[in-house]
């Protein structure tokens, strides 16, 4: 981050200091300043959610004041959020920065067993016959014609395990994170999971990322955080292939990570500030920040431009997820403090379901009041 | 017992503590892809190590450092006149304070440290090495209590006894004989209170957030998880640092150490 | 062993001398205890009943006495095994000594890395197993799957790591056996085992009620080994303080928690030192 900065400054003479701060200080220290008029920040850079939380508190600029952005078109994801944002407050809050999602490496020794009715071209491109069901039949081919369990799934402590499950399966299967928890629709998640499991390597459970089991040959098809196998990806691009992930019967759930850029209200050097999200916007230096942290351009412009052939592998394979027809893209719910508890729900079905053996409709029965109870709480729409 | 198998138990139990030791270490300077692939690695690299002080550890070590020394001067100044009153000096309720002290050390750091935190970040301690370095304190305090009344038992009275004859006053018989007498015995002691915040964890990960030290910091799954984050000799890397002033420890205090427990073992 | 106080000095009354530490140990060790008794109790329903009618406490409780009932025996025995074999005298025994005391100064982390070294499925033993030609495919020794196994990787870093702070006050206590006594069996025609069960246990006691009381209170506070072999899914006591405090951000929880680990704690001292009465040699 510092380097690309360091370009800035020499390019027209803007000094940036670039701060890193925990999403709750950032939300103390912004609150602290905004109230007083003594703010000290000139541009704020975080997730979707947390940018949604200050506008919704009234701490930010609107930047619609500040004109377009020439040259260069934001993905339509990104611009959902924004118009959101226009609707919920007023305001343009932010401009997108980058963008995450959780994405499906393969080992390319993997194609070698496909399984009947699918091919490479439609993982690749994740056509309609690329589902949940079909990523079973995969890797129990795999199992019975190699004897091992190559498929990976982060579902150790520190593993977000979680995200594959309500943003991932449950809006795949019943079309919501956590409407229908309990649902025939949900069983027959389950039911897959559980099957598919029968194919993970056991070792799973005690992975927090999976690019060094991916990188060890250990795992062959591997779900996680585009964070946390980029460093796979990038030291041995010839071995994977980024894919989108599988779509279940009602469509390709998946979860879009969304970081933007905002201005403080009452910030100093606003002029200045909109410059550096000018810079912080170009396809050029999108593609470098892409290089640098497992996040990617919200421009598209962008992905053309990156010159790591890794970090370019991975850009595809997040395009083609963002650009699936049946995609089904949904945020992580803000829930503040209750979020604890609401990934705990999903981590206690997974271990009770598919790792204990229990039956499935009586945990789903009794774990769905607790969660229909934090979005009771919070007196937000489940989502 | 037959000479043959005492060797051989011998090796027995040093090959048991060393190897982890050795290969851990030797592990931590290999790289990650030779390592994953055979038992003695052939290619070696610093690259974790540099990795480290890029992530931190550097801060990290700096403050367990900071925190393991405030634990010294801490437990030593409330301490020492503990322990050379439990000691040297016979007075009622002796035994009962002794044991009593020993009991505050019995009840689960665990217990302690949730309510601190809570207390803390009322007072604003919270995420602050003095903070850690408190409780680091009270969890030494037995201990030096303890140590230092032993060793000040040992110190012959006679050489106190000659000074208050030269006209020395208590507190100078104290600092100007048992003191440098002891300081042996009680450079031990520091170490053991040293070593004790050193490699306290639980305490320091529940008390601090991002001011963490070495300990707590391995500890969170950034670093830690056996998971995939980051290749194996990342950790070995992070043991290894945490035992270097293990090893130097344990060679200075061979000898007091036997003396030490057995004189606080057998009451 | 008395010094008499110069009565002028009443600043260096023995009292006073030991105040300071009373009032801090009671502050940091009382205070929280109280508070954490507080918030133990806060919640409806409270913390503490929430945790004691929670299903996941069978788990817990099971986990924790399996790894400490494992543990303790063990190190108990090995301690006064190798304590006797110390007492051997052979070159190099100086050495020996000092390594097999050098896990001492280890912290549990550290030591929970290096049995991961020892155990993990790239790590020393299976590559060896497997360079050998022994196996063809790594055991496991981590995963949900290997429960069993995790337990056992636990129960062997406690011990390579802990093993030691028994020895040391059993190998104390040892030496401090009046060598006549051992002399007198000798001249009875005692084997080993006999010496052992007639003379040495018994004047071994105070040394052995000593050990066992450290060791269980320290046993139920390990935490570092458990969270980084076992992860999420091996529970003990300790581990559920910090796991309710750190990730679920729940400080009722935790609280309750550690009281119930105090609870526990308190009793099995007791019955320590009921059961196993002193005998003064």
């Amino acid at each position: 981050m510092r380097g690309l900065l360091a370009s800035l400054l020499h390019e027209k003479n803007i000094q940036v200091e670039f701060v890193p701060l925990s999403y709750t200080d950032m939300a103390a220290k912004l609150e602290a300043e905004v109230t007083a008029r003594a703010v000290t920040v000139s541009v704020v850079g975080g997730l979707a959610t947390e940018i949604d939380y200050f506008a919704s508190k009234g701490w930010l600029e609107d930047l619609a004041r500040f004109g377009t952005l020439p040259g260069r078109t934001f993905v339509d994801t990104a611009l959902r959020v924004v118009d959101e944002h226009k609707r919920l407050y007023g305001i343009t809050s932010f401009i997108p920065w980058m963008t995450a999602t959780f994405v499906i490496v393969v080992n390319n020794e993997a194609f070698k067993y496909l399984p009947e009715g699918l091919t490479r071209e439609d993982v690749v491109m994740g056509t309609e016959k690329w589902t949940w069901d079909a990523l079973v039949a995969w890797a129990k081919n795999i199992y019975e014609k190699t004897g091992e369990r190559r498929v990976g799934l982060p579902a150790g402590a520190g593993g977000l395990l979680h995200r594959l499950l309500h943003g991932y399966l449950y809006v795949s299967y019943t079309g919501y994170q956590s409407k229908y928890f309990n649902s025939p629709e949900a069983v027959q998640l389950w039911t897959m999971l559980r099957e598919l499991w029968k194919y993970c390597h056991p070792e799973s459970t005690t992975w927090s990322a999976m690019a060094e089991p991916l990188l060890r040959g250990d795992v062959w098809i591997a779900w996680d955080h585009t964070a946390r196998i980029i460093a796979a990806v990038k030291e041995r691009p010839e071995m994977f292939t980024v894919v989108p992930v599988p779509r279940g019967p009602v469509g390709r759930g998946y979860i879009i990570v969304l970081a933007g850029l905002a201005i403080p209200k009452g910030a100093p050097n606003q002029d200045v500030a909109w410059e550096l999200i000018e810079f912080l916007t170009r396809p050029e230096i999108q593609a470098r920040i892409a290089e640098n942290v497992g996040f990617f351009p919200v421009v598209k412009e962008a992905t053309p431009v990156i010159v790591d052939p890794g970090v370019k592998k991975v850009s595809e394979g997040v395009s083609r997820q963002l650009a699936t027809l049946d995609g089904k893209p949904v945020f992580i719910p803000m829930l503040g403090g209750r979020a604890g508890d609401f990934i705990a729900i999903y981590r206690e079905a997974f271990e009770r379901i598919v790792l204990k053996g229990e039956d499935i409709s009586t945990v789903l029965a009794e774990l769905e009041p607790k969660l229909k109870a934090i979005f009771a709480e919070l007196n937000v729409p489940e989502p | 017992m037959r000479k043959t198998w005492i060797y051989i138990i011998a090796i027995f139990i040093s090959l048991w503590i060393l190897t982890p030791i050795i290969y851990t270490t030797i592990a931590s300077f290999a790289d990650a892809r030779d390592y994953y692939e055979r038992l003695i690695p052939r290619k070696y690299t610093l690259r974790y190590y540099e990795e480290y002080w890029r992530l931190g550890v550097s801060s990290a070590l700096l403050r367990s450092i900071q925190v393991g020394l405030s634990t010294v001067a801490m437990s030593f100044l409330i301490g020492i006149p503990a322990g050379y009153a439990v000691g040297r000096l016979k007075f009622k309720g002796r035994d009962v304070i002794k044991v009593t002290i020993l009991l505050f050390r019995v009840l689960p750091i665990v217990i302690i440290a949730v309510p601190l935190a809570v207390l803390f970040i009322r007072i604003g301690l919270y995420d602050t090495l003095i903070g850690v370095a408190l409780i680091h304190t009270a969890i030494a305090l037995p201990f030096v209590v303890l140590i230092t009344s032993s060793i000040f038992i040992s110190i012959p009275r006679e050489l106190e006894e000659a000074g208050v004859v030269f006209g020395l006053s208590p507190l100078q018989v104290f600092v100007k004989i048992t003191l440098p007498l002891a300081t042996p015995g009680l450079a031990a002691a520091a170490m053991f209170a040293f070593l004790i915040s050193w490699n306290e964890v639980v305490a320091a990960t529940i008390l601090s957030y991002l001011n963490r030290t070495l300990p707590a910091m391995v500890l969170t799954p950034y670093v830690m998880g056996t998971g995939g984050e980051l290749p194996d000799p990342y950790k070995f890397a992070a043991a290894t640092i945490m035992i270097v002033p293990a090893l130097v420890f344990m060679a200075y205090i061979r000898k007091y150490l036997t003396a030490m427990w057995g004189a606080a073992g057998v009451k | 062993m008395v010094l008499n106080v110069n009565p002028k000095s009443r600043l260096f009354s023995p009292h006073f001398l030991v105040l300071p530490t009373l009032i801090y140990l009671a502050f940091f060790t009382g205070y929280p205890i109280l508070y954490a008794i507080n918030l133990a109790l806060t919640g409806s329903p409270p913390a503490l009943l929430q945790v004691i009618t929670s299903p996941r406490l069978r788990e817990v409780l099971f986990y924790t006495i399996m790894i400490i009932a494992s543990v303790i025996p063990l190190q108990l025995i090995i301690a006064i095994f190798t304590s006797i074999f110390f007492l051997n005298r052979f070159k190099g025994r100086e050495v020996v000594l000092y390594l097999f005391i050098l896990p001492l100064a280890i912290s549990e982390v550290a030591a929970a890395l290096l049995w991961y070294t020892m155990l993990s499925s790239r790590g020393f033993l299976n590559k060896l197993l497997l360079e050998l030609g022994i196996i063809s495919k790594p055991i496991y020794f981590f995963g949900y799957e290997f429960r069993d196994r995790t337990l056992l990787a636990i129960v062997l870093t406690e011990i390579w790591r802990a093993t030691a702070i028994v020895f040391v006050i059993i190998y104390a206590g040892l030496q401090m056996i009046n060598k006549e006594y051992l002399e007198a069996a000798d001249v009875f025609g005692f084997n080993f085992w006999q010496k052992l069960r007639y003379v040495i246990l018994p004047l071994l006691k105070p040394s052995i009620q000593t050990a066992l009381i450290i060791r269980t209170l320290f046993a139920f506070q390990i935490v570092g080994p458990i969270f980084i072999l076992g992860g999420e899914y091996v529970r003990v006591m300790a581990t559920e303080v910090v796991y309710w405090y750190s990730m679920r951000m729940n400080t009722y929880m935790a609280s309750a928690w550690a009281i119930l680990i105090g609870f526990i704690v308190l009793i099995l001292g007791s019955l320590y030192i009921k059961l196993i009465k002193p005998v003064e040699a």
